[in-house]
C-alpha cells in the first residue's frame, strides 16, 4: 500500500507537471478525482482495510488527495497564465504602422503671428480697440495732422471710395476714435487690416497693423523705449539688438523707427563671404516699428490738452513681422492661401 | 536724395569712411537707403554714391548743403559755403526785364539775375557724371548749371532765353483763362484757372515750380539768359503737379518747402558757376519781389517741458550747443527756458516739441533711457470679440478646416453672383481707383474668396478641400453709408480626409456636414435654441433642394448653408461644393451672458425608439417638434431623429425616420410598464396626428 501510494503520487505529479492544456488538466481531474478515479476508488476502498490500518491509510489518502488538488490547480493557473501571455503576445500591434486620426485644420500665420503681438501687449496691460475699414478722411488723414495736399499723404498711396472715405491707410485711425470717446489714461493696441495702393514681392494691396498707443500725464519717450523694446525682446528674442532711429510721421514728434539686427546675417550686413546681405541689404538692420509721441496737434483735435497729457503711438505690419520671423521672401505667400504653405505652420 | 561724399566734403570735412557717414545720417533721422562705390575717375579716390530717404517735413535737406549742415551739426566740424558771384544794385536790369506778382501769398518771393553773352555748350564730363550719378540728365552747360545749383542748395532755378521773352515783362499770374500750355518735354498741357504761370506779358512761359515751356528753353543759339530763383506755395504747386501727373525735381522741392531766404544765394551761386562754365557776362542787378512778410517769433523752449517728455533732462549747456550747431539763435534765456529762433532753412521748425524733437536727435536716441511707465488697470485682458474668434477658429480647425485669409476686393461679377448675409437686399461699395480695374468692389461675401481657393487647390490636384475665413464683408446701407460686418463663412469638398491606414472610404460630404459645422458655432455661442432653419428664400447661388437660411426667433438673417448651384459651378468651373456664410458679429449678440448650471439627474433616464413611415417630402423635424411643443409630457426629456431610410422594403415615394425619445423622471426611477404605456400612446397619436404608420 505504501509503496504503491508512493508510486502513484510520483505518476500524478509527473502527469500533472507534463500537461499541457487545460482539457488535458480536465482530464487528469477526473482519472484520479473523479466520481470513479482513482485516488475516490482509494479512498472507497478503505472500507476493505483492517480497522487499526484504516486511519493512517485514510490520512494517508487523504494527504494525496488534497496534493493533487493542489497540484492541479496550481497547474491550472500556470497554464491560464501562459494562455494569456500568448494570447497578449499574438495581439501584438505594429507600432511602425502609422496613426490614425480626423485630418485637422491650420489657423493662418498671420493670425498666428498676430495672436502673439496681442498676447504681449494684454500681458502689458494694453486692451483692444477697433475701427472701420472703410474710413472718412477726417479720422485717416486730417486729425492725423495730414491736412488735404499735405506732402505726407503721399507716404501712403490711398485707395479711394468716394472723396470724403477711403480704405484706412493704417490703423493709426482707431487712436483718433478711442480718443474721441475716453478720457486718459488710456492703454490701447488696435489690430487690424489696412490698404495701399501697392503690389509686389513685399506690398500687398491688403495688410495687417497693429497699432498702440498710451496716454497719461507723463508719459515720455524714455517709456516709449521701454515698452517697445520690451515688447521686441518678447516677440523675437531676449537678446536681439535693438536701436531708436529719427524719423517723421505726421502725427507724432518726436518720431521714431525701430530696427532691430539683421537676423539672417546676424547685423553683419557685409558677411565673410563678401556677398550683401539679401535681407538687410548691408545695412545689418531690419526696420520693425514705427513710433513717437503723439504730437500735441492730434491732441487738439480730439479735444485733450497738450499740456495736460502726453503720450507715445506706434505701429507695425504683421506680414513684416512674421515674414522676419520665419525667412518669408514674398508677401504674397500669405494671402494665396495654399495648404501646403499654411500646414508648415502647425507646430507654431 | 541722391549725393555724392566727394560732393559732401566739398562743404563740410569729415573723417571716418562713408559707411561712418552714412550710420551717423541714418541715426540722426536722414535713413540713407543705399550707399554704392561710384566709378573710379582721376583725383581723391573712389567716389561713393549715397542715397537718403529724406521725410516730407526735412525740405532742407533736398540739397546738398542741407545734409553737410546736418553732418558739421553731428560732427561739430566746419561748414562752408561755395563760392558766389554776389549781385549789386544796379538799375540798369529794370531796362532789361520787369517782374509783377499778381499773388504775392501763392509766389511770396521772386528772384531773378541776367547772364548775357554765355556760349551755350555740353557741360564738362565731370559736371555731366555727377549730375547723372545723382539722376539728373545732361542738357547743356546753362541748364545743367540750374541744376547743379538746385542739388546743391536745394532752391530750384529756371533758365529762360532773354531773347524769347518777347515782351520783356514777367508776370507771375493764375492760369485764369488760359487753357493749355506746352511743357519743355513736348507734352500739352491742360490747365485749371488756379495753376500758378510764368508768363511772358501774357503768353505763359512756364508752369510755376514746376516745369518751364518749350518756347523759352535755353538752346545751342541762346545768348541772354533770365535766372529765376523763386519761392512758390507748396498747396499750389503740389494740386496742379498731382492733377497733372507732372512730378518734377523742382516740383518736389516746392511742395516740401524750400528757403524763402536762399533765393539770392542760390541767383548768385548759378551766376558764379555760368561765368566760369559758359564764359557768361553778369548784369550786377537783381529784381527781388517780395511779398510783405509776417514777423517771426521764437519760440519757448521749457526745461521742464523737454524733461517730461523725453523722460532725461538735458544740461544747458548740452541744449544750447545742440540749438546752436543746428544754426538756432538763442534770443533770450528765462528761468523757464530759453527763447529759440531757428534758422529760415528750417521751416519745419515752428513749435516748442519741433525744438524737443531736435535735442532728442541730436543728444541720440540711444542716449535716453528705457523707462516702463505704471499702466493703469482696465486692459489686459482678451476682449469678447476676440475671444469670439479665437473660439470660432480653434473649433474650425478641429474639425478640418484652414483658415484663408483673402484680399476683400471683388469684381461686380462675382458680388452679383454672392451676395452674402445681406442677400441681394444691399448694393456693393465701389473702389475710385482699383488696382485690378476687374476688382473694383468691395466683397459682399466671403465666398468668392473661398471659391477662389478651392479652384486653386483643385488646379494642384488636391482630392478635398475644407476652408473658412472670418473676415469683414462690406455693402451700402440704405443711406449709401458702408457697413462693415465680421462675417464667418466655411467651403467644404470631397470627403473629410482620415490620416492612417485606409479601414473604410469616408462617405462623401454632404449638406448636413456643413449644416453640422453651422450647428456647432451656433452651440459654442449657446444659441442653438434660439435659431430656426427656413428653406424659403435662400440665396440664388445655391442648389434650390440643398440650401436653408438661418434666422434667429426674432426674424433677423444670420446667414445660409447649402450646396453651390451646379449651374454657377459649371459655368465657375467649380466642383459642387459645400458652403455657409454667417453673421458673426450678429450672431454673438444673442450669446447668453451669463452661463448657469444646471445640476444632474439623479434617476436614470429610459430610452425607446421608434420608427415611422411618412411621405418622402414630410421634415424629420416637424415629430420632434410636435412631441416637445404639442404632445409636452414632463416626462419626455428629449427626442431626436437618429436615421432616415429610403428603398425597399418602404414603398416607392415614402420613407423610414427613426426617433429616440428619452423618458425620465425627476423623483424616481421609471418603471418599465409605465414607460411602455406613454410610449404605447405617443406612437398612437403620432399616427393620428400625421397618419404614418409605425415600422416594425
Amino acid at each position: 500500500m505504501q509503496e504503491s501510494l508512493e508510486t502513484l503520487r510520483e505518476e500524478i505529479l509527473d502527469r500533472v507537471a507534463h500537461c499541457g492544456s487545460e482539457p488535458e488538466l480536465d482530464h487528469l481531474r477526473v482519472e484520479y478525482l473523479g466520481r470513479k478515479g482513482r485516488i475516490t476508488l482509494l479512498l472507497r476502498g478503505l472500507r476493505e482495510i483492517p480497522a487499526e490500518e484504516r486511519p493512517q491509510a485514510g490520512e494517508q489518502l487523504n494527504r494525496l488527495r488534497q496534493l493533487v488538488e493542489e497540484q492541479l490547480e496550481a497547474r491550472l493557473a500556470e497554464l491560464k497564465a501562459r494562455e494569456k501571455e500568448r494570447i497578449l503576445r499574438e495581439e501584438r500591434v505594429d507600432i511602425t504602422l502609422p496613426g490614425s486620426r480626423w485630418e485637422r485644420g491650420q489657423i493662418h500665420p498671420l493670425t498666428l503671428v498676430m495672436d502673439e503681438i496681442i498676447d504681449v501687449f494684454l500681458g502689458m496691460g494694453f486692451e483692444i480697440a477697433r475701427g472701420p475699414d472703410i474710413e472718412d478722411d477726417y479720422h485717416n488723414f486730417e486729425a492725423l495732422n495730414m491736412p488735404k495736399d499735405h506732402p505726407a499723404r503721399d507716404m501712403q498711396d490711398t485707395f479711394f471710395v468716394s472723396q470724403e472715405r477711403v480704405l484706412r491707410t493704417h490703423t493709426s485711425p482707431v487712436q483718433i476714435r478711442v480718443m474721441e470717446s475716453r478720457k486718459p489714461p488710456l492703454q490701447i493696441i488696435a489690430p487690424g487690416a489696412v490698404y495701399r495702393h501697392d503690389d509686389d514681392a513685399t506690398h500687398s494691396p491688403m495688410f495687417h497693423q497693429v497699432e498702440g498707443f498710451m496716454v497719461d500725464g507723463h508719459i515720455s519717450f524714455a517709456d516709449l523705449k521701454g515698452v517697445l523694446t520690451h515688447f521686441i525682446r518678447r516677440i523675437f528674442r531676449a537678446e536681439i539688438k535693438v536701436r531708436f532711429r529719427p524719423s517723421f510721421f505726421p502725427f507724432t514728434e518726436p518720431s521714431a523707427e525701430i530696427d532691430i539686427e539683421c537676423m539672417l546675417c546676424g547685423g553683419k550686413g557685409i558677411p565673410k563671404d563678401q556677398q550683401v546681405c539679401r535681407v538687410c541689404r548691408g545695412s545689418g538692420w531690419l526696420e520693425i516699428l514705427g513710433a513717437g509721441m503723439i504730437d500735441p496737434q492730434v491732441f487738439r483735435f480730439v479735444g485733450y490738452d497738450p499740456e495736460k497729457v502726453s503720450g507715445f503711438a506706434f505701429g507695425m505690419g504683421v506680414e513684416r513681422i512674421a515674414m522676419l520671423k520665419f525667412g518669408i521672401e514674398d508677401i504674397r505667400l500669405f494671402f494665396q492661401n495654399d495648404i501646403r504653405f499654411l500646414r508648415q505652420f502647425a507646430c507654431l | 536724395m541722391k549725393l555724392t561724399v566727394h560732393w559732401l566734403k566739398e562743404f563740410v570735412s569729415f573723417r571716418g569712411s562713408p559707411q561712418k557717414i552714412a550710420e551717423a545720417l541714418t541715426m540722426a533721422g536722414l535713413e540713407v537707403e543705399s550707399l554704392v562705390p561710384l566709378p573710379a575717375e582721376g583725383e581723391g579716390g573712389n567716389d561713393w554714391l549715397i542715397e537718403i530717404s529724406v521725410t516730407p517735413n526735412r525740405g532742407d535737406c533736398l540739397g546738398i548743403l542741407g545734409v553737410a549742415r546736418e553732418i558739421a551739426a553731428l560732427t561739430g566740424e566746419h561748414f562752408r559755403l561755395p563760392p558766389t558771384s554776389p549781385h549789386a544794385g544796379d538799375p540798369t536790369l529794370k531796362q532789361v526785364i520787369d517782374v509783377k506778382v499778381m499773388h504775392p501769398r501763392l509766389c511770396p518771393r521772386y528772384s531773378a539775375r541776367v547772364v548775357q553773352s554765355v556760349r551755350v555748350a555740353p557741360s564738362p564730363s565731370w559736371m555731366q557724371s555727377r549730375l547723372e550719378a545723382c539722376a539728373i540728365r545732361s542738357i547743356n552747360n546753362v541748364v545743367d548749371v540750374t541744376n547743379w545749383v538746385m542739388l546743391e542748395t536745394g532752391q530750384p532755378l529756371h533758365a529762360f532765353d532773354l531773347a524769347r521773352l518777347t515782351s520783356k515783362r514777367i508776370v507771375v499770374r493764375r492760369a485764369g483763362a488760359i487753357k493749355k500750355f506746352v511743357t519743355l518735354d513736348g507734352i500739352e498741357r491742360q490747365l485749371a484757372p488756379e495753376d500758378l504761370l510764368i508768363c511772358d506779358g501774357d503768353a505763359p512761359t512756364a508752369l510755376a515750380g514746376i516745369m518751364g515751356g518749350e518756347d523759352s528753353e535755353v538752346r545751342t543759339d541762346t545768348q541772354s539768359v533770365l535766372l529765376e530763383s523763386a519761392h512758390f506755395d507748396p498747396l499750389t504747386i503740389r494740386r496742379t503737379a498731382k492733377r497733372l501727373g507732372l512730378h518734377s525735381e523742382a516740383s518736389h522741392r516746392f511742395e516740401r518747402g524750400v528757403d524763402p531766404e536762399g533765393t539770392l544765394y542760390a541767383l548768385d551761386r548759378a551766376v558764379f558757376l555760368l561765368e566760369k562754365m559758359a564764359g557768361g557776362i553778369p548784369l550786377k542787378g537783381v529784381v527781388d519781389r517780395r511779398a510783405r512778410q509776417k514777423g517771426t517769433k521764437p519760440i519757448l523752449l521749457r526745461t521742464e517741458k523737454v524733461k517730461g517728455l523725453l523722460g532725461i533732462g538735458l544740461s544747458p549747456k548740452e541744449t544750447e550747443r545742440i540749438l546752436k550747431s543746428l544754426g538756432m539763435k538763442i534770443q533770450g534765456r528765462t528761468k523757464a527756458g530759453l527763447k529759440v529762433m531757428p534758422p529760415s532753412f528750417r521751416r519745419d521748425l515752428t513749435r516748442e516739441i519741433d525744438l524737443i524733437e531736435e535735442l532728442a536727435r541730436l543728444h541720440s536716441y540711444d542716449r535716453i533711457p528705457s523707462t516702463l511707465p505704471l499702466v493703469q488697470p482696465g486692459g489686459g485682458k482678451v476682449d469678447a470679440p476676440l475671444r469670439w474668434e479665437r473660439k470660432i477658429r480653434s473649433f474650425m480647425v478641429g474639425e478640418g478646416l484652414s483658415e484663408m485669409v483673402n484680399l476683400p476686393f471683388a469684381s461686380s461679377d462675382m458680388n452679383r453672383r454672392f451676395c452674402g448675409i445681406w442677400q441681394g437686399q444691399r448694393s456693393p461699395v465701389a473702389i475710385l481707383n482699383p488696382l485690378v480695374q476687374g476688382d473694383a468692389e468691395m466683397r459682399l461675401s466671403l465666398i468668392p474668396g473661398l471659391a477662389g481657393n478651392l479652384g486653386a487647390h483643385i488646379a494642384q490636384k488636391a482630392r478635398g478641400f475644407r476652408a473658412f475665413d472670418l473676415g469683414k464683408v462690406f455693402s451700402l446701407d440704405p443711406k449709401g453709408v458702408p457697413e462693415e460686418r465680421e462675417c464667418l463663412a466655411g467651403i467644404i469638398f470631397g470627403r473629410r480626409e482620415r490620416k492612417g491606414l485606409r479601414v473604410m472610404e469616408e462617405p462623401p460630404l454632404t449638406l448636413l456636414d456643413v449644416k453640422g459645422l453651422v450647428e456647432g458655432i451656433l452651440e459654442l455661442a449657446g444659441v442653438e435654441q434660439s435659431t430656426v432653419w427656413t428653406i424659403p428664400d435662400v440665396p440664388s447661388c445655391l442648389h434650390p433642394g440643398k440650401a436653408a437660411s438661418l434666422q434667429f426667433v426674432d426674424g433677423s438673417r444670420m446667414g445660409y448653408v447649402g450646396e453651390l448651384h451646379p449651374d454657377l459651378c459649371e459655368e465657375l468651373g467649380l466642383p459642387s461644393a459645400l458652403i455657409f456664410e454667417l453673421d458673426i458679429e450678429g450672431l454673438v449678440q444673442y450669446a447668453p451672458r451669463q452661463l448657469t448650471v444646471r445640476s444632474l439627474p439623479r434617476f436614470p433616464s429610459v430610452e425607446r425608439d421608434l420608427s415611422i413611415v411618412l411621405e418622402d417630402g414630410f421634415p424629420a423635424q416637424q415629430i420632434v417638434s410636435w412631441i416637445k411643443e404639442q404632445f409636452n409630457h414632463s416626462l419626455i426629456e428629449d427626442v431626436h431623429v437618429f436615421d432616415q431610410y429610403k428603398g425597399a422594403p418602404v414603398p416607392e415615394g415614402k420613407k423610414s425616420l427613426a426617433y429616440t425619445i428619452s423618458y425620465r423622471a425627476k423623483d424616481r426611477t421609471l418603471t418599465d410598464a409605465e414607460v411602455n404605456s406613454l410610449h404605447r400612446d405617443l406612437i398612437s397619436r403620432i399616427g393620428e396626428v400625421f397618419g404614418a404608420q409605425l415600422r416594425e
